[in-house]
């Protein structure tokens, strides 16, 4: 018999100390947690400032990150392509780095990744007037295929219209799908060594006859099993054998680091998101503490030079991607707080260190910070939470009441919304389906309201089989009718597009890191989403409640819409039009489960449009709302601006009233900005008034907020003189941007969202 | 019973405590020069709701309010819809919300009994000092009734916390001696006053008037500097709280002058005061006391001999006698603004005045005056709390007499503590300066193992009222707060203003 790969010993020595559970005879990190976290119900009097290390650290990250920003150029390692264990060691300044290891060699330089999409790559080196290693380029075309390369050899032309028409827009499908996490907390609880014996052992009982499935399986772990050898021998490469559990605090986090680093080396996903870390990292520093081993200010420094290194994850992009998201972002997502199964809750001290380094590090967008808010958590964390959001407006919001029934207590979020239990579950990532242009398109019998035929110049059919809607005033029956016959067409479309797109990312960029640190038979999400259901709601209402008449082209489109009458909006608290919102989500999501989905995968859809929601309102001719051609939508499941006639409050009762279990179950995104005079005289009312208004919100059923607290004067001098203002930033959809890297249409549209006023 | 509703803000974190869905109604007597919702002046208009409809409404957002927040009615001028708003209170109050009214006290008198009553803030707006500058604002001649209002709040039965507000023009009252105006028009409402605050005149509502064609009075007018009306605040609050200690120090010197006052009234003669003692004792009012200390309380007692026409006690008199009428007639009354007297009472042999006032450490708010020539007997607040305070007996005459006033009676009683939480933040930052507090360059230096939950429950006020108050002292300079843990004092004299 072969002698097992790890030393009982090693673990032995490791977990000294620590309850012994069920997560002591298998992988179970859930149980590890639970058996020895300590609840802190106290407040933040304890924190620490940085240690000297820290700030001269961050003090030359921050430089060149500023340059980085500033001079709008990027450094990228021509010369190899991505993979876990591809790059020699690297580091900022060895002296003053307590956390070690970087993606390539050097902070900020940014690798290649063509396994997605060749084209991106060369796209992106292209418009920074950068060139890749010549041979690397001939060879890989020559004998390597991509994703991107995959899904269009499948794709029918019926995939490629709705494509170009912008009805499906930002799919996965020339870029890392991302929205995957791996269990990085494996790695410093068991070590390396352990997990790939476990691996071996699921793949030798991986039996049955050799159908596609199965095959593809073992070809998985096999792939899983190489990966856990790079990571280890990564590590080593920084002088660290990660073959074996990590000893203390710094090792822990360490050793968590170089697992997160492995995902971020070998993938380039839109959204490679951190896990749910804290409550695990806090048990080995109070161990630490316990025993003297260090103290306040080290298990600070712990905790700030990773976010340190967090801060500095990238990925090349092209300038249009950064543009359609904002700015640069990774959402590196942690997941903050919740409560336990048990009823206690899960805020830890290192929950507050965690957030405590925007005051010790300053603002940043990352890591995108997310507290699971519960009814539960204790008053001091909520508060300090709110603090911290009128401080640095770089926290969002997410309701553990919500999902824990769903995912339990070790769930994580991907991205801004996306829950999922960590190492157990993972989601293939479908961006979002433009339903206003889908309402439209039941007016205008399936054709596109813009988008024309490149060498014909006439109008495009996306949806074909809609009857188009003649009459002079609209008749509510007959555009829903119609309405709910697109919605069925696209789904149909929409699911089978996803299938063709995940089956190739399988296939072709696989995520053999973050993968092996999963069980070895995960339940899969496939993600779809809805952009513009404000815009759906209030045209439904206002054909129903008033008089909508349609002025059409010569073609026959309508171009325009004359309203007459009033009409509730979303976004009031009223019934008559947040019941419509309700109705077509619901509609939405049943028809998308009757196509079935790939690898088994369970429907979710979000209402959440990143901040794409100015190019969607670009791509989408004027709607029976009132709202005209080429406007922005509002984001995510917000209220158009100025839809509210009554307040804030109004506005967050209607969004809480969509649902979130089986329908909009992954996620709802809401952002909240309010002007700092509006949420109180000074700062001790706002925290408490921040505070209630979450609470107030959240037990609701609510799902999501984004807080903002700023003066539109502040954004109006930023756009300016932004250097004044370098690490200012403000939240966005389901996450977090400097507002300096947005360009001038999206400051506008930030600064044009509602702002809550004093009335 | 409908009401015109003019429009709702659902996230209202200014107008009273807390987070507070705020009712703008329809309707406004005055004109004021710098008004910013000019559409809300004219009675009918807006949209008709039931008080059921507010209620519902409310109930909405009631999981937003938290320990202090509610509901608001603001205008417009809420109290001139007087019977739809006590309707909408009424159905509120059933349903245990906190509630305030924002008012410039130019409603419908004849439901201010009813209404005041369940208001548990009342933001009140102090337009101007004088009669002349009242006028010019307002257009209204109603500075005197504006200062009647004030007078009568208690007497409406008003039992809760005010906020001041006034908004300041520059020019007109960005001075210091319209501070010290202000403070005192307040002064007969100062054990309510919570907070002032300045508010900078904005010109955000300007484009509104050419919208309603109306000519704007203030064309021209620069808006307040907010710093500027931030620095006029912390004035006023200084110099509010230097008043609360000069009238505690008025009342001192009153104090000692009435005993003066006292001693040459008291009856002399051994004969006369064995006879009144010997009937006194068959007082209902004293059945509760036990013979044993029958004694103490007969000789701490001061008999008096009041002539026709004497006053006993006048209004702000602090409340250091009770008093009981032996032989003889006295009446009880106020004089109002216009100099009417509005008689109350006539109290006769065997009845007593004051329990009230000393249970609940208020001061008279009306004058009494001996209609024939009298003999009293003034019970000193030290006997009244040593054997009356906790005698039902006394409790039960007390209510009996103060029937008219029963209603609210309950929850004073509950309220025995009069200080507002201004005062009681105050109290507690001294009583801290004594037990913990060091002397540092920068002010007196406090460092607390208590959070806010435990500062609260100390000071019986609740987390979020503790917070919000320091919170203010901080704003107005009298404390810095260092992180959650540490306070600093800055101004000594401000805070022993609210309390010494």
């Amino acid at each position: 018999m072969r002698e097992n790969l790890f030393n009982r010993e090693d673990m032995a020595k490791a977990w000294q100390g620590f309850k012994a559970g069920n997560w002591s005879e298998e992988i179970d990190v859930r149980d590890f947690i639970q058996k020895n976290y300590e609840p802190y119900h106290g407040d933040e009097s304890f924190l620490e400032g940085p240690s000297e290390r820290t700030a001269k650290l961050w003090k030359r990250v921050d430089q060149l990150i500023q340059n980085e920003v500033r001079s709008k150029t990027i450094s990228v390692d021509l010369e190899r392509f991505s993979g876990i264990d591809n790059f020699p060691p690297g580091y900022i300044d060895q002296e003053e780095e307590v956390i070690v290891g970087l993606q390539t060699d050097a902070p900020l330089k940014r690798i290649m990744n063509p396994y997605g999409g060749f084209r991106m790559v060369k796209k992106a080196l292209e418009s920074y007037g950068l060139e890749m290693d010549p041979e690397l380029e001939a060879r890989f075309n020559e004998y390597r295929k991509t994703h991107n390369q995959g899904v269009f050899d499948a794709y029918t032309q019926e995939m490629r219209t709705a494509r170009s028409a912008g009805l499906l827009t930002g799919l996965p499908d020339a870029y890392g799908r991302g929205r995957i996490i791996g269990d990085y907390r494996r790695v410093p609880l068991y070590g390396i060594d352990y997990l790939k014996e476990m691996r071996i052992k699921d793949k030798a009982n991986h039996e049955g006859p050799a159908a596609e499935e199965t095959i593809r399986q073992r070809e998985e772990f096999t792939e899983q099993i190489k990966a856990l050898d790079q990571i280890k021998s990564m590590a080593a490469k920084y002088g660290y054998n990660i073959g074996r559990p990590a000893r203390n605090a710094r090792e822990a986090v360490q050793w968590l680091y170089f697992a997160y680093l492995a995902a971020v080396k070998e993938n380039n996903g839109a959204a490679m998101s951190f896990g749910r870390n804290t409550a695990f990292l806090d048990i080995y520093i109070q161990r630490d503490l316990e025993q003297g081993l260090i103290d306040e200010e080290t298990a600070q420094e712990l905790i700030d030079q990773l976010v340190i290194k967090l801060r500095l994850v990238r990925h090349l992009r092209t300038p249009e991607y950064d543009q359609l998201f904002a700015g640069d972002p990774t959402w590196v997502t942690e997941s903050i707080g919740g409560v336990g199964q048990d009823g206690r809750h899960l805020v830890t001290k290192t929950a507050y260190r965690f957030l405590h380094t925007l005051n010790n590090l300053g603002t940043a967008p990352e890591p995108n910070m997310t507290v699971l808010w519960s009814d539960k958590l204790p008053r001091p964390f909520k508060e300090y939470c709110a603090y911290m959001s009128i401080k640095t407006a770089s926290i969002q919001y997410e309701n553990d009441d919500l999902m824990r029934p769903v995912y339990g207590d070790d769930y994580a979020i991907a991205c801004c919304v996306s829950a999922m239990r960590v190492g157990k579950e993972m989601q293939f990532f479908g961006a979002r389906a433009n339903l206003a242009k889908a309402l439209l398109y039941a007016i205008n019998g399936g054709v596109d309201e813009l988008y024309t035929d490149k060498n014909t110049g006439e109008y495009v059919t996306v949806i074909s089989g809609i009857e188009p809607n003649t009459q002079e005033i609209l008749d509510y029956d007959t555009v829903l009718g119609s309405f709910k016959k697109v919605m069925d067409k696209l789904a149909n479309l929409y699911v089978n597009t996803m299938n063709t797109i995940h089956y190739m990312h399988d296939k072709y960029a696989y995520e053999a890191a973050q993968m092996a640190l999963h069980d070895p038979y995960v339940h899969r999400y496939i993600a779809f989403g809805v952009a513009g259901l404000s815009i759906v709601a209030d045209s439904l209402s206002a054909i129903k409640y008033a008089k909508v008449k349609p002025i059409r082209n010569e073609a026959g489109i309508a171009v325009d819409f004359k309203i007459e009458g009033s009409f509730p909006r979303y976004g009031n608290d009223d019934d008559r039009a947040d019941d419509l919102a309700i109705m077509v989500c619901k509609y939405f999501i049943e028809a998308l489960k009757r196509t079935p989905a790939y690898r088994g995968a369970e429907h979710t859809l979000s209402l959440l449009t990143i901040t794409s929601n100015v190019v969607y309102g670009k791509k989408t001719g004027t709607t029976p709302d009132g709202r005209k051609k080429g406007e922005p939508f509002a984001p995510g499941a917000n209220p158009m601006n100025g839809a509210d006639q009554s307040g804030a409050l109004a506005s967050l009762n209607s969004v809480a009233k969509l649902p979130y279990k089986g329908v909009n179950q992954d996620g709802i995104s809401n952002t909240f900005s309010i002007i700092p005079s509006a949420l109180g005289k000074n700062l001790e009312e706002r925290v408490t008034n921040l505070t209630n208004i979450l609470d107030g919100y959240f037990n609701q059923g609510a799902f999501h907020l984004n807080v903002n607290v700023l003066d539109k004067e502040l954004l109006l001098d930023a756009m300016e003189n932004p250097d004044k203002y370098p690490n200012l930033t403000i939240r966005v959809s389901g996450y977090a941007v400097r507002f300096n890297q947005l360009d001038r249409e999206h400051q506008l549209d930030v600064i044009n969202r509602t702002f809550h006023e004093f009335v | 019973m409908k009401g015109f509703l003019h429009s709702i803000e659902t996230m209202g974190l200014v107008d009273g405590p807390g987070t507070r869905t705020v009712f703008f109604l329809q309707g406004c007597p005055l004109r004021c020069a710098y008004c910013h919702n000019p559409d809300t002046l004219k009675r009918v208009g807006g949209q008709e709701v039931t008080p059921q409809r507010i209620l519902e409404i409310a109930n909405r957002y009631r999981p937003y309010y938290g320990e202090e927040g509610g509901v608001t009615f603001s205008g417009g001028e809420p109290l001139l819809q007087g019977e739809f708003v006590y309707e909408c209170l009424k159905l509120l109050k059933h349903e245990g919300y906190n509630t305030c009214v924002d008012t410039s006290g130019f409603g419908n008198p004849v439901f201010y009994s009813k209404i005041l009553p369940l208001v548990d803030t009342l933001i009140l707006d102090v337009k101007a000092f004088d009669r002349e500058s009242f006028r010019n604002l307002t257009t209204i001649d109603g500075f005197d009734s504006y200062v009647n209002f004030i007078a009568n709040l208690d007497l409406w039965g008003f039992n809760g916390q005010i906020w001041i507000r006034h908004v300041m023009v520059p020019g007109q009252t960005d001075n210091e001696e319209s501070m010290r105006r202000l403070v005192e028009i307040i002064k007969p409402v100062s054990h309510r006053v919570d907070r002032i605050e300045i508010l900078p005149y904005h010109t955000s509502g300007v484009q509104k008037y050419s919208q309603l064609g109306i000519p704007y009075r203030l064309e021209g007018v620069e808006p307040m500097n907010k710093d500027k009306a931030k620095e006029f605040e912390v004035v006023a609050n200084k110099l509010f709280s230097e008043s609360l200690h000069q009238e505690r120090k008025a009342n001192e010197l009153r104090k000692q002058e009435k005993l003066k006052l006292f001693r040459d009234k008291e009856i002399a003669s051994k004969e006369e005061r064995t006879d009144v003692f010997a009937n006194l004792r068959k007082l209902p009012l004293l059945s509760d006391v036990d013979e044993t200390d029958l004694d103490e309380v007969l000789n701490g007692v001061i008999l008096l001999n009041i002539k026709a026409g004497e006053f006993i006690f006048r209004t702000g008199d602090p409340p250091d006698f009770m008093y009981l009428i032996y032989k003889g007639q006295m009446k009880i009354f106020y004089n109002t603004i216009d100099g009417e007297e509005q008689i109350f009472y006539i109290y006769r042999d065997g009845d007593f005045v004051g329990g009230l006032n000393l249970l609940v450490a208020t001061p008279y708010r009306y004058i009494g005056q001996a209609l024939t020539d009298c003999k009293v007997v003034a019970i000193p607040k030290a006997i009244f709390d040593k054997f009356f305070y906790h005698s039902p007996a006394v409790l039960r005459s007390v209510l009996a007499k103060s029937f008219e006033r029963i209603r609210w009676a309950e929850e004073l009683i509950q309220r025995l503590a009069t200080s507002n939480a201004s005062m009681k933040t105050a109290a507690l930052l001294l009583k801290l300066v004594k037990l913990i507090g060091v002397e540092t360059e920068e002010g007196i230096r406090l460092e607390l193992s208590m959070n806010r939950g435990e500062l609260g429950n100390y000071s019986g006020l609740r987390r979020e009222t503790i917070t919000r108050k320091l919170g203010e002292f901080k704003e107005l300079g009298f404390i810095e707060l260092v992180g959650n843990k540490v306070i600093v004092i800055k101004d000594l004299e401000a805070l022993e203003g609210y309390v010494l």
